[in-house]
């Protein structure tokens, strides 16, 4: 897609996961804010553990391979979700 | 100050300094079997002063303030001065206390296993653990466990115990007298009366446990249960912690740990031996 914005994640040293029964708790390092999230939050930010600049479709495309997306816009929410994770501080735009 | 005293509550040491003599002579009196620390260096000072000079004689009015101060702290009656005292001890503790996560929560010990139940002011949890600790349970604390941050266990903070309302005549029924504080009317909090621990429970405050069942209690209807999400009661602790944020990653790790481990129930109970009973059925079920 043109002009679709591009994020990185922070380092992996950076977020500690902890998966409780309900819900992933994010534990941000650098800000040292606890974050509550559920899916699909944690397996965005699972699909980008290399590091690598990625766009919500290239996400869209790799998160397809490992489960049932449905209909809908998802590239949109993914985008969205990337959008809120770059205000938190969890990713950043490459 | 004029009048002085130094306290040891679990792993706390509080020194006391008032301008009055009342409040420092309740104190000694509720506090007599507790450790003799005179001398020793305090993690926290309370000081009880005159909110003026002439306020020291005529209707005095007391102003609490410490080492961690608190904008708004409203006067207070001399009459109410032991009330004064225990919330600055409270306040020190919830502002700066940083060697153990600080929970607003109550606890009691069975077996070595640690039951910790947190909850508003109301709820029903400081009454609660005043019972069990009459019920062969021991009192840990009626206001506030501390999570120890490598081992996980729950340490003891048994201060006096803090009654409201109707929560007075139902303890001091089964409580001998010497071990009730003088009746404190129409605080802003309404009523107090303070209870002073079994002896057994002061002797082994500096003994944790480890947790083994975590109960959100809730005083006025039911008797009714639910279980609790690991991420409800991971947030409801977060509230219910005066230091979670100010203590960072190892407050993380220790709260963490301690959601992923201890089970959780809600209870709504209408009477005080509802609840006993529901506890006792929890504890044998899934503690």
């Amino acid at each position: 897609m043109v002009g679709e914005e591009f994020y990185r994640r922070e380092g992996a040293e950076a977020i500690i996961v902890r998966p409780l029964d309900d819900i992933v708790l994010l534990y941000h390092r650098p800000s040292g804010q606890t974050h509550m999230v559920i899916s699909p939050v944690p397996e965005i930010l699972d699909t980008m553990a290399d590091g690598l600049p990625a766009s919500a479709t290239m996400l869209r495309d790799r998160l397809a391979l490992l489960y049932d997306l449905g209909e809908g816009d998802v590239v949109g929410e993914i985008g969205q979700h990337l959008a809120y994770l770059d205000r938190i501080g969890l990713v950043r735009p490459a | 100050m004029r009048h002085s005293l130094t306290l040891r509550i679990g792993p706390a040491t509080f020194r006391i300094g008032s301008a009055w003599a009342q409040p420092i002579d309740q104190l000694a009196r509720l506090y007599a079997d507790y450790p003799d620390v005179d001398g020793a260096i305090a993690d926290f000072t309370v000081r009880l002063q005159p909110t003026s000079a002439v306020r020291r004689w005529v209707r005095p009015s007391i102003f609490i303030t410490g080492d961690h101060g608190l904008a708004d702290a409203a006067p207070m009656s001399l009459a109410h001065g032991l009330l004064a005292a225990e919330m600055g001890m409270n306040l020190q503790m919830a502002l700066g206390w940083r060697r153990h996560l600080l929970l607003h929560a109550s606890s009691v010990e069975k077996d070595g296993r640690v039951l910790v139940m947190t909850g508003e002011s109301g709820s029903g949890k400081s009454t609660l653990a005043a019972q069990l600790g009459e019920r062969g349970w021991r009192l840990m604390g009626d206001e506030f466990a501390l999570l120890d941050l490598d081992s996980g266990a729950i340490l003891p903070f048994p201060r006096l115990v803090s009654l409201k309302n109707k929560a007075i005549d139902v303890i001091a029924g089964e409580v001998p007298a010497a071990r009730m504080g003088p009746l404190l009317g129409a605080t802003a909090k309404g009523d107090i009366r303070h209870m002073v621990p079994r002896a057994d429970a002061v002797a082994r405050m500096g003994e944790g446990g480890m947790p083994a069942l975590l109960l959100f209690p809730r005083f006025g209807s039911g008797p009714a249960e639910r279980p609790v999400g690991q991420g409800e009661v991971f947030m409801r602790l977060t509230q219910a912690s005066t230091n979670y944020v100010a203590l960072g990653e190892p407050g993380f790790a220790a709260l963490t740990r301690f959601v992923a481990q201890v089970p959780a129930r809600a209870i709504d109970f209408p009477s005080g031996e509802a609840a006993i009973a529901m506890v006792d059925r929890l504890w044998s079920e899934i503690a």
